[in-house]
C-alpha cells in the first residue's frame, strides 16, 4: 500500500481546508447572486441572464477548487468518508444541485420574464446548496458506519 | 477578569440551553458556512470588481451600491451564527490564539473600512466616470481580499487548537447538573471528531 503524502504534513490538510472554503465560497457565493436576481432581490435594472455571464468564470472557478480540495480531502481518509452517512448525503445533494443549477436554473435565466415558476426554481436551487454545506459539516459530528471486516 | 466574563457567557442560561441540545453546534455551524458563502460571494464580487478582474460589464456603482442591502443581510447573519457559536465555547474561544488572531484580522477590516469609506465605498459614481479604476479603489479591493482570506485561514486554525484550560468544569449555576465536555469537537476533519465523540 501507498502512503498518501496528505497525511504526512501536518498542514497539507488545514490548507486544502481553505482551498475548499475559498472555493465553495466563490462557487456557492455567485451561483446565490444568480439564484437572488431571479427572485428579484439584487440588480432589479438588468436581467438574470447578464448576472449569470457576469459571474459564470466565477462558479466555474470555484467549483474546480472545490472539487480538486475535496477529493484531496477525501484522499487522506476515503473509508471514513464514504462510510459517512452525512458525506454520502452531500455528495448526492451536491451532484443535484450542479445538475440542477446548470440545466433549470440556466433554463429560468434564458427566460425573457421571471414567472412563479422561475422563483420556484431559484428557492430549490438555493436550499441544494444549503444542504451541501450543512452535509460538509455534518459528517464530523455523525458516526461513520463500521466498516466491513 | 476576562475568565470570569467568559465563563459567565458561556453558562448564561440562553448558552447553556443551546449546548444541551446535541445538534445546536453543528447546525450553527452549518448556518455560519450558509451566511458566509453569501457574503462571501458579495465581497468577492466586489473586490474583483474594484480590481478590474471581475464582473466588468457592471460599472462599480452597480455592484456597490446595487448589493450593498444583501451584503449587510449577509454580515449580520454572519456574525449572529458567530457569536452563538462563540458564546457556547466563550472561554475556548477566548483563550485559542487563531480566535485571537481572527478578532485581529476583524480590527484591521474595521479601519479598512473606515479608510476608504469616503473615497471608495461611498463614492461609487465617481469611480466610475474616471477614465481609469483608480488606485485608491484597487488598493481597497485588494487589501479586502487579503484581510478576508486571512480571517478564514484564521477561523480555521481556530479548530486545530484546543487551549489547556481546566476542563470537565461543573456549571457554576446552583441546580443544573451540566458538566462542560473535555474537548471541544469542532474541526471538519472526520478522522479527529469521530475519535471524540
Amino acid at each position: 500500500m501507498i502512503a498518501n503524502p496528505l497525511n504526512s504534513s501536518p498542514l497539507a490538510f488545514p490548507i486544502l481546508e481553505v482551498v475548499h472554503i475559498v472555493g465553495f465560497i466563490s462557487a456557492v457565493g455567485s451561483a446565490a447572486l444568480v439564484d437572488f436576481r431571479l427572485l428579484g432581490f439584487i440588480l432589479p435594472r438588468r436581467s438574470p441572464a447578464e448576472i449569470w455571464r457576469a459571474t459564470l468564470l466565477w462558479t466555474i472557478v470555484g467549483l474546480t477548487l472545490v472539487v480538486f480540495s475535496g477529493l484531496s480531502l477525501f484522499s487522506s481518509d476515503p473509508d471514513m468518508y464514504y462510510l459517512n452517512p452525512a458525506f454520502d448525503l452531500k455528495i448526492a445533494v451536491m451532484i443535484a444541485a450542479i445538475v440542477f443549477y446548470y440545466t433549470a436554473v440556466r433554463k429560468a435565466v434564458a427566460k425573457a420574464v421571471q414567472t412563479g415558476a422561475s422563483r420556484l426554481v431559484a428557492w430549490i436551487s438555493l436550499l441544494l446548496w444549503v444542504l451541501v454545506l450543512f452535509g460538509g459539516i455534518f459528517i464530523a459530528f455523525v458516526q461513520s458506519y463500521a466498516p466491513e471486516a | 477578569m476576562i475568565v470570569t466574563f467568559l465563563r459567565w457567557l458561556q453558562w448564561t442560561d440562553f448558552f447553556s440551553t443551546l449546548r444541551d441540545w446535541l445538534y445546536s453546534y453543528p447546525v450553527i455551524l452549518s448556518l455560519h458556512m450558509v451566511a458566509m458563502s453569501v457574503f462571501g460571494g458579495l465581497i468577492l464580487v466586489t473586490d474583483l470588481r474594484l480590481l478590474g478582474v471581475g464582473a466588468r460589464t457592471y460599472s462599480i456603482s452597480d455592484v456597490i451600491d446595487g448589493l450593498r442591502n444583501l451584503k449587510r443581510v449577509g454580515f449580520v447573519f454572519v456574525t449572529t451564527c458567530g457569536v452563538l457559536l462563540f458564546g457556547c465555547k466563550a472561554d475556548e474561544y477566548g483563550f485559542n490564539p487563531w480566535f485571537r488572531l481572527k478578532l485581529v484580522f476583524f480590527v484591521l477590516l474595521v479601519i479598512h473600512h473606515w479608510v476608504f469609506r469616503g473615497s471608495v465605498y461611498s463614492n461609487a459614481a465617481a469611480l466610475d466616470s474616471a477614465p481609469q479604476i483608480p488606485g485608491r479603489a484597487k488598493l481597497a479591493g485588494g487589501l479586502s481580499l487579503l484581510l478576508w482570506f486571512g480571517v478564514i485561514c484564521a477561523g480555521r486554525g481556530i479548530g486545530y487548537l484546543h487551549p489547556s484550560l481546566e476542563h470537565g468544569i461543573t456549571d457554576p449555576r446552583p441546580d443544573s447538573t451540566q458538566v462542560m465536555p473535555p474537548v471541544a469537537t469542532e474541526s471538519l476533519a472526520l478522522n479527529r471528531a469521530s475519535s471524540a465523540r
